[in-house]
Order: structure tokens, then sequence, then C-alpha cells
């Protein structure tokens, strides 16, 4: 077995942001992403082809149980929390348009 | 892509027809715009504004770096590649687009960004 390569990781990586950026719920979602920075974070330096498979395949297996919750949360309404904006233009840095 | 185009053109055909039977003079203001959203109505100082609106929301973008249309996500921004990934899932998000990751690993730089988006018909 080889080890991911680096394109295969930036594409996990993606995909579970993009699917932990679809829960409803802000403190979901935030955790996820956390979860997500850091755990790539610590897995960035690894060396030995086993332990980055391993970690590989782990991630893998979280990004499925992810789908699975973030279409969950999709079909529940939340109310939102304080900290949220409520425009609904996601990215922009000033509310105030 | 050639999917999404002929779906449009099929979508075009039935409206027009669907006035035509409807209201036979004059068009209908609403039925174009609405039909303006399958070309890529957006202009090149529009995307460059909302990427750059992107990139300083974004929350690991050092806050005193000025942000242009030349600016380099590594070099300007200090970002890593997996910031690089999560700034264009920002990007992407915001114009309602996927990126391939073939075409993610070229874009390095807002310009690059904006080109992309801007080649994009389903950006919006």
């Amino acid at each position: 077995m080889t080890s991911p390569s680096r394109t295969q990781v930036l594409s996990l990586y993606k995909q579970i942001i993009r699917n932990a950026n679809g829960f409803n719920n802000y403190n979901f979602k935030n955790y996820f992403l956390r979860k997500a920075r850091t755990q790539f974070r610590e897995t960035k330096d690894l060396q030995d082809p086993e332990t980055i498979q391993q970690a590989y395949r782990t991630a893998k297996q979280e990004l499925g149980v992810l789908k699975r919750q973030s279409v969950i949360s999709q079909m529940y309404t939340f109310d939102k929390q304080v900290v949220e904006r409520i425009d609904s233009r996601k990215h922009t840095q000033n509310s105030g348009r | 892509m050639l999917s999404n185009i002929l779906r449009g053109s099929a979508m075009a055909l039935r409206t027009t027809s669907m006035r035509t039977a409807l209201r036979p003079s004059g068009a209908s203001p609403a039925l174009w715009s609405s039909l303006r959203l399958y070309s890529s109505s957006l202009n090149n100082d529009d995307i460059r504004c909302r990427v750059i609106d992107v990139v300083k929301a974004f929350d690991k973008t050092t806050a005193s770096a000025q942000i242009n249309a030349d600016t380099h996500f590594a070099k300007d921004l200090g970002l890593d590649s997996l910031d690089t990934v999560e700034l264009l899932v920002a990007i992407e998000e915001e114009f309602d687009v996927e990126i391939p990751d073939k075409v993610a690993d070229e874009i390095k730089s807002v310009s690059q960004a904006v080109d992309y988006i801007a080649s994009n018909p389903e950006a919006n």
C-alpha cells in the first residue's frame, strides 16, 4: 500500500470542509471545521508511510460519518445562535450592505 | 457543461413558446431577466470585488495585508496548502460553483481565482 498523494490529501480535506459547512447547526459546523484543521495540521509532519496510510484511512471514515450527519442535520431546523450573522451572503466581512 | 447549455436553451424555448401562447404581444421583462441567469452576467470587476471580500473575511488572512488582484495566497497572505483549500471552498460557496481538484491545485492567487470564476458559466 502506497501512502496517499498530496492531491488526494488536499481533496479529502476539501471534502471534509465542504461537508462540515453543510451543517445547519453552528456548534456542530464549527466543531467539525476546527477538528479537521487540527487533525490535518497534527498529521502534516508524519513520515512513516504506514502511519500516514492509517491517518488517511481514519479521516476517510470520518468523512463518511460527516456526510451522513450533515445531511441529517439539514433535515432539522435550529434556531440561529446569537453569534451567527443573519444576512445571506456568508463570507462578506461587513454586514452593512 | 454541454448538458447545462442544452438545458438552458431547452428552457429558453419552453418559456418563449409559453409566452407567445399566453401573451402574444410584447416581451415580459421578468421572463427575460430569469433567462439571463443562464449566461454569465458577471463582469470582471464585480468578481474581483467579491473574491477580495471573501479573502478579507477569511479568518487566517493576515489582517494588515493589503489585498488586491495580484495578491498571492501563499506569498502575500502566508497561507499554507490547507488554508488555500479552505479559502477556495469559501470562494466556491460565494459563487455557487465547484472547482475541480485539478484546477483548484493551480489557483494560487486572487487573479487566478477571478479568471477561473469568469470562465465558469455556472458562477453567479
